[in-house]
């Protein structure tokens, strides 16, 4: 290795041995040999030695010493490639990847075609999806070592990832033709043709792709990648003849693929509902076991033909006991005329297997056989979850129970009692059910998942964590377990309920847990740059990367980030005082009986977080004592990633500036889930409270572009008129934004006041609650005196034609006071009206009630539990064969 | 329902999948592992939303030491309860049973299963014809024993298998769980990496 400093030989020796050290991991033998060199005083400050000695530290784990060798090396040899690639080691170890480019890029200034340091340099390159720096460093890889296999790979896939198509098959074509023998059953080579092939076809060459696929079928292992895109080819090509058998024989290998019929019937060029219908009978005949030729003609008959097909699959679901069979026809009740027929469907079983246990009076009529004894239980609960998903608790209930008085010991009917509950806005008598539920299948998780899940919303966190932990490793703490292996819904779930409770530094905390989890599934797919290029799975490999492009697209990190954009906006709305004042309330102006409640309560509150600290602190200590035999663990392999700051409850919700934290969870939402209103709604919020004109103004127009209806988008614009005006009173504006902003506005709300467009949106929107909200709530914003017009216009609403979470939405307003000022009267006669409505639902309830709800079920619980001693003594009854045969089905 | 390969975008779901149904679960790096190694191993049943309600999660073991072929392994499988008792288990072994043989030339796949779980003992025994080879004490992190299973794939060899075997969904009687080791244990990676080829990770 050149130097530009280099060692005499006895020296020079020491170092190659230093570098073999560091190769090895004997970090120890490695310090020895640097120590050697630098005790010699004429090499005292031997720049390489000294980055090597760095490097060697970090992988003892030592990182501050690391970086302080590191750099003494670099600067005492500023032209050494190696000091540079050493540096550049250090900062990728260290997780700051653009840094480290930086180095090896230096060291590349000085050696250029050195081969280790390019391949380092690809690494981080894909990593930080620098495509066209990639595609560079891939193509001096090949100059310099053509005759490579990963070569020429690397090379060709750096084109398909800047979608140079051409150039990538051109590569892979001159490389496959260079390979002289092929073994018989060559897994990496299979892959390889295939990955050319998904070249050809993302580059619409489709007739190039279907002769690749033919020509080299034999040579690919693949078979069903095989069938299925050539089968896909030949349709796009109006080929469907040829189609027609290759999907024939897919679905004999998988009868329950859907795409598989679907792309059948596009082959038989089959649109006709009636002639579907009929296609898929022939495959029921052919596979009388399979799901999909059952429930999928039920997506495309209708009227007389659909009650026919819904009456067979129906029957034959309750028959055999299926749990399942709601859930998988639940997608057809979007359309009201299916969920009628189903509806009128299942009502009529339910009467007739009263009656004489025969699905209908015309089975009863021709003497068939009686329908086995559980089809009835099957079918009330098959009602109660129809009239749970329309929303209709009260005969929903009614099915319900008449199931569990059939079947006490069936835990689906238990679990869907609880979702009643929890539809109807009752999680705690949800959460009930579901641990009753739980109770009898201990050692089944799902169900100890669910009920954790309800327990959640219940706000009952510490009980969620107990259960959860019976199935968590034994020795640490259930949140810990569950974080380590990444559950996201759990602390998803988690963080909306500490955020319900106001707890907003423990809102966040969980909230952050799951940005990490992100965070670590973006850095896991450094190794795998690699490892596939090996390993040749090169579809599976891009599918990961485009994977990794938008991860944060997934569901799980847009609830994580809402819910944490949402707690900044509070705790900017509402700084937290410091922690003395917080317990200071407004108590003068409640009655002494109230004013007892609260103390009992503040002591009890004070009790239980005295104890949790208490216990956050013990776990507090085993987590180090955790951290620290990690540490001890990871001494003598590679150096740790990056400790973490450690999360802390109070920290995070006492910040500084919470909206720019607001902006680092929106910035991913704005990029991957711009097709969600939400996101655009959610960014005004956080721009609105920045005065940010121009951005509050994209944010409308991305929401505009969504949906142009969506009801908060009015008091966006209102709320952004309003702000326009008083930054403009205050001092006017430069002239290229207010030009930009006249246009917009003009394209807004043309030349109308704020107060005339909130009045034209009101009349427009007499017939939603939702828009009537909106419209009030500008009503207030831009007239405070207009309070009463404003809180009128949406409790005057017809209270029969909301839904549960529409009266929930605005009775919250009216409590908080946040939406209207101070209504405490108007809020409570809405309550009132609320709970008349929606008797079950919790949040209209007052806490008398509550309480006597409470007490009545501590005693009914007694009752129930004498009257089953007393049963235990007398012999089973005759239901008994009824009621195994249903649990025996239904148990895992 | 819907059955069908799983992609590298449903590895995040078969985890949360994992996480809500089974004690042994896994960090998101080993589910890329399996998916980037043996991406045709591994399916997925969704339901008419396209979420996943059930998974089964594969790869290849290196062969014996007595033995020339290799063999397939399942590395975790589960139905959420929700989803029991429309064979979706059976259906989605025998889909990955048959990509075993096709691609990697597998003789055999192996499993291994709760003494406890005799609803997974019994799809495995009675509806899918595993057989025990041998009982692994305290396999599990809880220091539960396991069955080592294997079942023969001689069926999947040829390539135009009867009708009866492509669609022979015969009726499970037990439920569509079966758990499999637990990582728990080693610091940080709380993954069972025993029997891959140390290649990445």
């Amino acid at each position: 290795m050149p130097s530009n400093d280099p060692l005499p030989p006895k020296e020079g020796a020491l170092f190659r041995k230093l570098l073999k050290c560091y190769e090895l991991k004997q970090y120890k033998n490695g310090l020895k040999l640097a120590k050697q060199i630098l005790s010699n005083p004429k090499y005292m400050e031997h720049g390489e030695t000294l980055a090597m000695k760095g490097l060697t530290l970090n992988g003892l784990g030592r990182r501050e010493e690391a970086y302080k060798y590191v750099r003494l090396g670099l600067r005492n040899d500023l032209r050494s490639h190696v000091c540079w690639h050493v540096y550049g080691l250090l900062q990728r170890s260290d997780k700051k990847y653009d840094e480290a480019i930086k180095c090896y890029r230096n060291a590349l200034k000085w050696e250029k075609d050195n081969l280790q340091i390019l391949k380092d340099l690809s690494l981080l390159q894909i990593q930080m999806r620098d495509l066209e720096g990639y595609k560079e460093t891939r193509h001096h890889l090949f100059t310099l070592r053509p005759s490579q296999q990963a070569s020429w790979i690397g090379f060709a896939m750096s084109y398909h990832l800047v979608r140079d198509y051409d150039m990538a098959n051109n590569i892979l074509e001159t490389f496959s033709q260079s390979q002289n023998s092929i073994e018989a059953h060559d897994y990496r080579h299979s892959e390889l043709l295939l990955y050319q092939n998904q070249i050809l076809i993302e580059s619409e060459r489709l007739q190039q792709a279907l002769d690749h696929l033919i020509k080299y079928e034999p040579q690919i292992v693949d078979k069903l990648a095989v069938r299925e895109t050539m089968g896909d080819l030949y349709i796009k090509l109006q080929q469907q003849e040829k189609a027609v058998p290759i999907f024939e024989s897919l679905i004999r290998r998988n009868p329950e693929n859907v795409l598989y019929y679907e792309q059948y019937l596009a082959a038989r060029q089959l649109t006709d509902p009636s002639a579907v219908v009929a296609a898929y009978r022939v495959f029921q005949e052919q596979y009388p076991r399979a799901l999909c030729p059952r429930r999928l003609p039920l997506n495309v008959a209708s009227g007389s033909e659909f009650r026919i097909v819904a009456d067979e699959y129906l029957r034959r679901g309750l028959r055999k006991g299926i749990p399942p069979l709601f859930v998988n026809v639940r997608t057809l009740h979007q359309k009201s005329e299916k969920a009628t027929t189903i509806e009128e469907l299942a009502l009529q079983y339910f009467e007739n297997l009263t009656r004489s246990g025969h699905f209908s009076r015309e089975d009863a009529d021709a003497g068939v056989p009686v329908e086995p004894a559980s089809a009835l239980v099957w079918t009330a609960l098959f009602l109660a979850q129809h009239y749970d998903y329309m929303r209709d608790t009260d005969r929903a209930l009614e099915y319900i129970n008449v199931a569990i008085d059939h079947t006490p010991t069936l835990i689906e009917l238990l679990i869907t009692k609880g979702r009643i509950f929890k539809h109807a806005g009752d999680p705690v008598e949800a959460y009930v059910w579901l641990e009753e539920a739980q109770s009898m299948d201990t050692a089944d998780r799902y169900i100890n998942s669910k009920c954790a899940k309800y327990m959640l919303r219940a706000n009952m966190v510490s009980e969620a964590e107990e259960i959860c932990a019976k199935f968590t490793r034994e020795g640490v703490s259930a949140m810990d377990n569950l974080n380590e292996m990444q559950c996201m819904w759990f602390q998803t779930e988690c963080a909306l309920a500490y955020q319900r409770m106001g707890r907003w530094g423990e809102s966040l905390k969980k909230c952050h847990e799951v940005e990490r989890h992100f965070a670590e599934i973006v850095e896991d797919q450094f190794d795998f740059h690699t490892y596939c290029m090996r390993k040749m799975t090169l579809r599976a490999y891009v599918g990961l990367l485009r994977l990794e492009d938008v991860l944060r697209q997934h569901p799980f990190y847009f609830k994580a980030a809402k819910c944490a954009i949402e707690v900044y906006i509070r705790l900017y709305d509402k700084p937290l005082k410091s922690e003395a004042t917080i317990e200071e309330i407004d108590i003068e102006n409640l009655p002494p009986s109230e004013l007892k409640k609260l103390r009992s309560k503040q002591r009890k509150a004070k009790k239980k977080a005295e104890l949790e600290s208490a216990q956050a602190a013990q776990a507090q200590v085993k987590r180090e004592q955790h951290q620290k035999s990690k540490q001890q663990a990871n001494q003598e392999t590679d150096p740790d990633a990056p400790q973490l700051d450690e999360l802390v409850a109070d920290k995070l919700e006492r910040t500084d500036d919470p909206l720019e934290k607001a902006i680092d969870f929106l910035k991913p939402l704005q990029q991957l889930a711009k097709e969600r209103i939400e996101t655009h709604l959610l960014a005004f919020e956080v721009y609105y409270r920045k005065n940010k004109l121009l951005l509050m103004l994209q944010s409308i127009q991305r929401a505009r572009a969504v949906n142009p209806s969506h009801p908060e988008l009015h008091s966006c614009i209102i709320r952004f008129m309003k702000s326009l005006a008083a930054t403009i009173k205050q001092q006017p504006l430069n002239d290229h934004v207010q030009q930009v902003l006249d246009k917009a506005t003009k394209e807004l709300i043309g030349n109308r006041t704020p107060q005339q467009l909130n009045d034209e949106f009101i009349a427009k929107h007499n017939a939603s609650i939702l828009h009537l909200y909106e419209g009030a709530r500008s009503l207030y914003e831009l007239d405070h005196s207009k309070r009463a017009a404003a809180i009128k216009l949406v409790t005057s609403f017809n209270l029969s034609k909301m839904t549960l979470e529409e009266a929930i939405k605005v009775y919250t307003a009216l409590r908080d006071g946040d939406v209207f000022g101070e209504c405490d009267s108007e809020a409570a006669a809405y309550q009132q009206a609320c709970h008349e409505r929606f008797q079950y639902a919790r949040v209209f309830r007052n806490v008398e009630e509550l309480e006597a709800q409470l007490q009545e079920k501590e005693a009914a619980k007694l009752r129930a539990e004498e009257e089953q001693q007393q049963l235990n003594h007398i012999n089973f009854s005759s239901s008994e064969q009824v009621s195994d045969s249903v649990t025996a089905a239904a148990a895992s | 329902m819907n059955i069908r390969c799983a992609k590298p975008e449903d590895l995040m779901t078969m985890q949360h999948c994992n996480l809500l149904c089974l004690p042994e679960n896994y960090q998101m790096k080993y589910y890329f592992y399996h998916g980037l190694t043996w991406p045709q191993l591994s399916y997925v049943a969704e339901d008419d939303k396209g979420s996943i309600v059930g998974y089964v999660l594969a790869k290849m073991e290196e062969p014996e030491p007595n033995e020339e072929s290799r063999h397939g392994h399942i590395t975790s499988l589960a139905v959420k309860r929700s989803y029991r008792r429309l064979g979706l288990a059976q259906k989605l072994m025998n889909q990955a049973s048959q990509a075993m043989v096709e691609c990697f030339n597998a003789q055999y796949v192996s499993l291994h299963v709760r003494k406890s779980n005799r609803a997974a003992l019994n799809l495995y025994t009675n509806s899918l014809k595993f057989k025990i080879i041998e009982v692994e004490p305290k396999y599990y992190a809880d220091g539960e024993d396991a069955y080592a299973m294997r079942r023969d794939l001689g069926e999947f060899a040829s390539e135009d298998r009867t009708k009866s075997k492509n669609a022979g969904d015969e009726e499970t009687s037990g439920g569509d769980k079966a758990s499999h080791r637990s990582g728990g244990h080693g610091h940080g990676h709380s993954h069972n990496h025993s029997g891959h080829d140390g290649h990445c990770c």
